[in-house]
């Protein structure tokens, strides 16, 4: 222990590049990419809801354009999608003279915009799918019980339907903290940014990425403990007795 | 003369699904106490029939009347349609259904199950459905039970679980439609004994079944369903110990 301890002393000491004040900047980076991750997901997750019972209507003018922006969102690189964001934002007339530009001037927005559409779309699919898969005798019992279209919707089908969803969104949460990383192309100071700012300036990758990946790698162990978690507690009802 | 409400009439029911005429008009009076026992080939309606008394699917032409009150209907461009929903939700709440696949819902515990309904659509306070539930489940044998999903029951245990869930709602009216089709053989006796116990207290009960034998036994009336009209109806000595019809006669005989 005290040999380990040493050695540890050494390599740290030895050192140039994880300073106080690169360690800052990582610092920085992991609270701007978990700020960008949790709130886009957050958003992304209120506005999935809607969409995907829309999405399930059967009313034409509804789901159609559900559709549309499910598909447009899914069909094309998010990097793209942050890119028509961040630079879209100034041809809002008058967006620069508003107290809008106060927050729209920095990056942060509009990647949040674009991530949260991003994640909505893909969330929207998915709980669309799991509303789908809701077990037709299930919903008929509802029915036969004097169940509104609301109340099943509520008690019944959403319910049963999130269930259905969690792998499935759990692994789009990993997605979406991966996919992050391209907010360091407009200038945001995540994670990826603050590595590449360290490359940079010391002209050292892999101490640099590397450092970052275990980041990455701590992160996604964490959101799959608490999807696991989740999980254990939420889908009891599939498994057999006491397992 | 203040006649007791008749719990469910319905009269001329008529229902066709595309080119097809399931129901070719058939009528029904279930009083109160009644067992009426709907048999028939596959294919001969009687399901839908069932099905048609809680307005799962919308007969065509026809009226049901539940307790005293007739269900409003309007025309559509797409057919014949309940005219007030609201309606048609307050209507099945007194008519619970047992289903041939039980149909529990699947994320909620077997107690979930049984007070759901008489919470969330009848309004009754949380404690005093849950200790109701309780009673129920120990009447159909399944109190050590309350805290399982449905997947971790037998079928048995499941239609059990789904006659207490209908039974928590004190309806005026049960359907079951073709509570044991889906069971093991050994699974079947259970589910008939607690419909019997049903039945000897005077519940008034619908009943879609091939189980022959029961329907003897605790019908008040069998009606025999072929092709979508009512080719013979009556006590069970009529119907199932003196058929008229040759039909009737192979339907019944024992099949090997």
């Amino acid at each position: 222990m005290e040999q380990l301890n040493g050695w540890f002393t050494d390599l740290l000491s030895d050192n140039t590049i994880f300073t106080a004040n690169t360690l800052g900047f990582y610092w920085g980076g992991f609270v701007t990419t978990v700020q960008l991750v949790f709130l886009s997901l957050v958003i992304g997750m209120i506005l999935a809801v809607p969409l995907a019972i829309g999405r399930g209507s059967k009313r034409r003018w509804i789901k159609l354009p559900i559709y549309a922006y499910t598909y447009v969102f899914r069909g094309t690189p998010l990097l793209i999608q942050l890119y028509l964001v961040y630079y879209g934002v100034v041809f809002f007339e008058g967006i620069q003279d508003s107290i809008f530009w106060v927050v729209f001037k920095q990056a942060f927005f509009p990647a949040l915009i674009a991530f949260t559409l991003n994640t909505a779309a893909y969330t929207t699919e998915i709980f669309h799918g799991a509303i789908k898969n809701t077990a037709k005798g299930e919903i008929e019992a509802a029915r036969a019980y004097g169940m509104s279209r609301k109340l099943m919707m509520r008690r019944i089908i959403l319910p049963s339907a999130f269930r259905r969803a969690l792998p499935a969104y759990g692994n789009e949460v990993i997605f979406m903290l991966h996919a992050s990383a391209v907010a360091s192309v407009v200038t945001i100071m995540d994670l990826t940014g603050a590595a590449y700012y360290v490359y940079a300036r010391f002209y050292a990758p892999f101490d640099a990425f590397i450092f970052v990946a275990l980041i990455y790698l701590c992160l996604t162990f964490g959101i799959m403990f608490v999807f696991r978690k989740l999980e254990k507690r939420l889908l009891a009802h599939l498994r057999p007795r006491g397992a | 003369m203040a006649a007791t409400p008749i719990p469910l009439e319905a009269k001329g029911i008529k229902k066709r699904f595309g080119d097809h005429e399931v129901l070719k008009g058939i009528s029904l009076q279930a009083h109160k106490g009644d067992v009426i026992t709907l048999i028939g080939a596959s294919g001969s309606g009687k399901s839908t029939f069932l099905r048609c008394m809680n307005l799962l699917e919308q007969p065509d032409e026809g009226e049901l009347i539940v307790h005293n009150e007739a269900i409003n209907f309007r025309t559509t461009k797409q057919g014949r349609e309940p005219a007030d929903w609201k309606q048609v939700e307050r209507i099945r709440a007194k008519l619970s259904m047992v289903f041939q696949n039980f149909n529990l819902w699947s994320h909620m515990t077997l107690l979930e199950n049984v007070i759901e309904a008489p919470v969330h659509v009848l309004g009754k306070p949380r404690k005093q459905a849950i200790d109701e539930a309780r009673a129920l489940l120990d009447r159909v044998g399944l109190l050590d039970r309350a805290d399982y999903y449905p997947t971790q029951m037998s079928g048995g245990q499941q239609q059990r679980g789904a006659i207490a869930r209908a039974l928590a709602m004190d309806p005026e009216v049960m359907l079951f439609d073709e509570p044991t089709s889906a069971l093991d053989p050994e699974l079947v006796g259970d589910v008939l004994q607690v419909m019997r116990g049903l039945a000897d207290e005077g519940r008034t009960m619908i009943l879609v079944t091939h189980e022959i034998a029961f329907a003897r036994d605790v019908s008040s009336q069998v009606i025999y369903l072929h092709q979508g009209v009512v080719e013979e109806s009556g006590t069970p000595a009529d119907v199932l110990d003196n058929p008229r019809s040759e039909r009737l006669r192979q339907f019944l005989a024992p099949k090997h």
